[in-house]
């Protein structure tokens, strides 16, 4: 049983409120860990075409999977947009999540049902960071 | 100008995993530091099904916008989970004592989050940080 932790911390000035959580990634409904990770990949886009970067095949549905994106770069103009779609991620799309600005980050479950899918804002060079973790 | 950072770590000794980043949560396309935040805490039970803890907008104007969302599953006994949807899509299920943070865009007005209770009543911490907030006109 491999042991994966995961701190959040968000301060913020707005209310002086801040978070601070500790997790440790389990199986659904266990007190056992996460086995298996993907290790932390690196995709280089340079077109605004959507491309899907989990595919669902990847884990069994309906599970504690996660996964994690960051985009690496720091304009926070440019974005992916994140979907949970077969294969597109706009605005309108469905299900699209959000947008993942420069030096954002995501740590969300997976259902593992539908494609994880993102699209970059612009054609110039952008970098996703993710990985998944499954059972 | 508010500033709200976010700051995550990953560590896996076993599977060789450590990794560590940190972002100002922005207003939509500027480093313009977000100024609405909205948290709180709650309780949902089996028999409440599913239930919207956060509308998307209203209104046109705040949707396709900058926003991001945290939720904490604060149940202790680990069968019991939240399952968390953007309408009637499954994001993922949120295990006793987990958390998830993500963008938020609002697209379109069927972008709301909902989340249900499995196995047994889940109370839980959420936070919202948004870019735009329209007041809507009275009924």
């Amino acid at each position: 049983m491999a042991t994966i932790t995961a701190n959040i911390t968000l301060n913020s000035d707005i209310t002086n409120h801040s978070i601070s959580e500790s997790m440790t990634m389990r199986k659904l409904g266990t007190t056992a860990g996460l086995d298996n990770a993907t290790g932390i990949a690196l995709k280089k886009f340079t077109s605004t075409s959507a491309v899907v970067v989990v595919e669902q095949d990847e884990v069994t549905d309906s599970k504690a999977s996660k996964v994690y994106m960051r985009n690496s770069g720091s304009s926070k103009e440019d974005f992916f947009y994140v979907a949970i779609n077969s294969s597109a991620a706009a605005a309108t799309t469905t299900e699209t999540i959000g947008k993942l600005y420069g030096g954002d980050w995501m740590l969300i479950p997976y259902e593992g049902a539908t494609n994880l899918t993102v699209a970059p804002s612009t054609a110039s060079d952008m970098t996703l960071e993710y990985g998944l973790f499954y059972e | 100008m508010a500033i709200t950072t976010a700051t995550i770590d990953i560590t896996s000794t076993d599977l060789g995993i450590s990794l560590n980043a940190s972002t100002n949560l922005s207003k939509t396309g500027t480093s313009t530091g977000l100024e609405i935040m909205d948290a709180g805490y709650g309780e949902v039970t089996v028999a409440h099904s599913a239930k919207a803890l956060l509308e998307a907008s209203a209104v046109s104007g705040d949707r396709d916008t900058s926003n991001y969302f945290y939720l904490s599953n604060k149940a202790t006994d680990e069968t019991y989970y939240l399952i968390v949807k953007l309408h009637d899509t499954i994001i993922g299920r949120l295990s006793a004592g987990d958390w998830m943070f993500m963008p938020w865009s609002q697209g379109d007005a069927d972008a709301e989050i909902n989340i249900t209770a499995t196995n047994g009543t889940c109370a839980y911490e959420y936070a919202t940080f948004k870019s735009a907030f329209t007041l809507v006109d009275k009924t």
